[in-house]
């Protein structure tokens, strides 16, 4: 195949990026011109045009071999910072899904509400900055592109401006994420100290000779790992969370949970494999990957015994969030100086991929859920398969492939991710994984019990049938289970993406 | 010239200042000045490593930090006034209906 | 003898001076007292009210959309430095000039939509019209 970037101007690589940014401009230009009508249908259906396009040309890229090792190598912009490799669109892919999913399911869930074009720009704006997260080559676009997907998602989970819930969550993820961001800025800054410069290549061939300054350089790369571990909802900022999730609006929730955390990885991958090389800071005594596995083992096992204990179903699925988070860490913890790391990253990359498609689904679930008005714990879940049995057949799919039971694409997955770990040497980050998947069986279980087997405790008066949450969530149930078979390439796709980031 | 280790001593007391207001403050705006001490510490090291190392790098990140500072702020302020709309207060310990 | 002393000799007069005339003024003045002297001093206008009063809400969003674009022209900043030697090195007008006027061209998009939403227009409340023609009868 011929090289893309032979045949086109090398700017049109970060395309995908800019349709993101276009389409929220267009949002908001078709609502300056008439402010006064609301057209839900055309303003998400922009928005699902708009994440779509972007989709497949970061698709067509992905295939095409663009910036990639087969034809050239990353194509750098910007005196490179911004990189376009296969990482960022590879993640630039995870985003746009999500987004199209969660704009499509939108349509209903906003249906009566005010503000639409504002919600679809500030999603579309969000997802921006995690497309531009993935591509970012120097700490500078590092912290304005965490700050760009991070302000509007502040802004969305307090959507719901008269709902308390809404507001206290949008209050308490704004407070976490905004000590957080002056954490990593601090961070960034101590590295700029050390090493003289932001961009990653040249941060790692200094940080090696730092000198006297190596105590420093020590406390910004811990600092710039908080800043992400916000992102990424891990511990030690992971608090905001459940709250966040339980509170925003749902189709918020998916995206959040799905593709800001996606991209809170990407950038996570990049920064720590380019600018801070292990085989040059270990011998400094900077060992960031003992402190992400640490860090992996306690993230999963609260996740996932913090959401065995709920009682809303949304806020488990917030607690299992976490837990995810904690199995995706393992992509960086797992690192060795010289091993085989680019096939551990690329299985945690490709369980991002599987996991922003089951995740979202699940959480759009719960957002056609509320929006039939059922209830929110398990109980009023129970015999909902009576009266929507199609959806609870979708809502099965997600939770037993969150779990990691064999025949969905989550199973693939988390296989993937503890076999390429327990390669490396890191038997036990995959034992500890292992149970906690154990574990979560119990609590993803109990939503299909309730909704299949316990009887309805009293009538459900559903209403019509959202269409646009329903075809987002069936979207979502066929990704998941389309993964399935095409789980070989996306790990393929993944661990070339991630090998070439340690070359 | 004053020796750079000041500048490093200075950002992080301005840092750990913030950090402090931020911990034991419960107005939601003496938080968001909290905040913002914490962001011009990081503003502080950048600018005195810029000359430091003889490149303006720093300098122009810092410009940004300033900006994105001031976009943050603009959304908070915009998250406080729909808190006092629902809470009546800008005390961010009110907000807790939902557990920890 | 070091630079020092005579810093801190500015020091000692720079506190000092201001010192001894207020003490010096406090001797000499006569003790006068009169109501107007209290006044808070409001530019020669008559004061209203304390100062402890509400804003209205709508100062907010035009402090909002100062904030944002007065910060913007600090990232104009830097492009003005590179503008001249970036010309000189042989760049061309465009490329020199399009990376900043797509930058305005976003802000501007913000701008139109903030100014159809209404975001610049002063709503009037009618109890505050009220009040004001009820002080002017």
């Amino acid at each position: 195949m011929t090289p893309l970037q032979t045949q086109l101007p090398t700017w049109t690589a970060v395309a995908p990026t800019l349709l993101l940014g276009l389409t929220a401009l267009v949002l908001l230009l078709v609502d300056s011109i008439d402010p006064d009508s609301t057209r839900p249908g055309a303003l998400a259906g922009i928005a699902t045009l708009g994440s779509l396009a972007t989709l497949a040309v970061a698709g067509w890229f992905l295939l095409a071999g663009t910036g990639q090792t087969g034809s050239g190598g990353a194509i750098e912009l910007y005196g490179g910072s911004l990189v376009v490799d296969g990482l960022s669109l590879f993640f630039t892919v995870v985003v746009a899904s999500v987004v199209a999913m969660v704009s499509l399911a939108s349509y209903d869930y906003l249906r009566d509400r005010t503000y639409q074009a504002e919600f679809y720009s500030l999603v579309l704006l969000a997802a921006t900055g995690m497309s531009l997260m993935g591509s970012s080559g120097s700490l500078a676009t590092v912290f304005i592109s965490l700050e760009l997907a991070s302000l509007p998602s502040y802004a969305l989970v307090a959507f719901l401006k008269d709902n308390r819930g809404s507001v206290e969550a949008g209050l308490k993820y704004f407070l976490v994420g905004a000590v957080s961001s002056a954490v990593l800025t601090f961070g960034i800054s101590l590295v700029y100290a050390a090493t003289g410069s932001l961009l990653l290549a040249d941060v790692a061939s200094a940080v090696g000779s730092a000198g006297d300054l190596v105590g420093i350089a020590g406390v910004g790369i811990v600092m710039i790992a908080g800043g992400f571990a916000f992102k990424t909802a891990s511990v030690p900022f992971h608090f905001w969370a459940p709250e966040a999730y339980e509170g925003a609006p749902a189709p918020i929730s998916a995206f959040l949970s799905s593709a800001s955390k996606a991209a809170g990885f990407a950038v996570a991958f990049r920064v720590f494999a380019v600018g801070f090389p292990l085989d040059a800071v270990v011998p400094m005594g900077i060992d960031w990957s003992l402190l992400f596995a640490i860090l992996a083992v306690v993230t999963m096992t609260l996740g996932n015994f913090a959401a065995a204990t709920q009682e809303n179903v949304k806020r488990m699925l917030a607690y299992s969030s976490v837990g995810h988070a904690g199995y995706a860490l393992i992509g960086l913890a797992a690192l060795s100086g010289g091993g085989p790391n680019g096939n551990v990253m690329g299985a945690s990359m490709a369980h991002l991929l599987v996991y922003g498609f089951m995740n979202t689904g699940a959480f759009l679930f719960i957002a056609m859920v509320e929006h039939w008005e059922v209830g929110r714990t398990f109980e009023d879940y129970n015999g909902l398969a009576t009266r929507a049995p199609a959806a609870c057949l979708a809502m099965t799919v997600f939770m037993f492939s969150l779990a990691g039971l064999p025949p969905f694409g989550g199973f693939l997955s988390k296989y993937a991710l503890f076999y390429e770990a327990i390669q490396g040497g890191f038997w036990w980050l995959a034992a500890v994984g292992a149970i906690n998947s154990a574990l979560s069986l119990f609590y993803y279980s109990r939503v299909v019990k309730a909704m299949w087997i316990e009887d309805p405790t009293g009538e459900f008066d559903l209403g019509a049938t959202p269409v646009g949450l329903y075809a987002a969530v069936m979207v979502a149930a066929v990704g998941t289970l389309l993964l399935l078979p095409a789980f070989g390439p996306v790990v393929e796709t993944a661990q070339s993406a991630a090998t070439a980031l340690f070359a | 010239m004053v020796p750079v280790q000041w500048y490093l001593l200075l950002a992080t007391a301005v840092f750990c200042i913030g950090l402090f207001g931020i911990l034991t403050r419960k107005n939601a705006l003496l938080f968001l000045m909290s905040v913002e001490l914490m962001l011009n510490a990081a503003n502080i090291n950048l600018v005195a490593f810029s000359a430091y190392w003889g490149n303006i790098t720093g300098q122009t990140f810092s410009l940004f930090t300033m900006a994105l500072a001031a976009a943050e702020v603009a959304v908070g302020i915009g998250i406080i006034l729909v808190l006092y709309r629902n809470f009546d207060d800008v005390d961010v310990t009110l907000a807790k209906g939902m557990r920890w | 003898m070091n630079q020092w002393i005579a810093i801190g000799a500015l020091g000692v007069m720079g506190v000092g001076i201001p010192i001894a005339m207020m003490v010096v003024s406090a001797l000499l003045r006569p003790s006068v007292s009169e109501q107007g002297k209290t006044v808070v001093y409001e530019s020669g206008e008559v004061p209203t009210g304390t100062a402890h009063v509400q804003f209205n809400i709508q100062y907010y969003m035009v402090a909002l959309l100062f904030l944002v674009f007065d910060v913007e022209t600090v990232l104009i900043f830097p492009w003005t430095l590179i503008y001249r030697s970036a010309l000189e090195q042989g760049a061309t007008l465009g490329q020199v000039l399009a990376p900043m006027l797509v930058f305005i061209g976003v802000l501007v998009v913000g701008l139109g939509w903030a100014w159809r939403n209404g975001a610049v227009e002063w709503i009037k409340s009618p109890r505050a019209s009220r009040r004001k023609t009820e002080r002017q009868s």
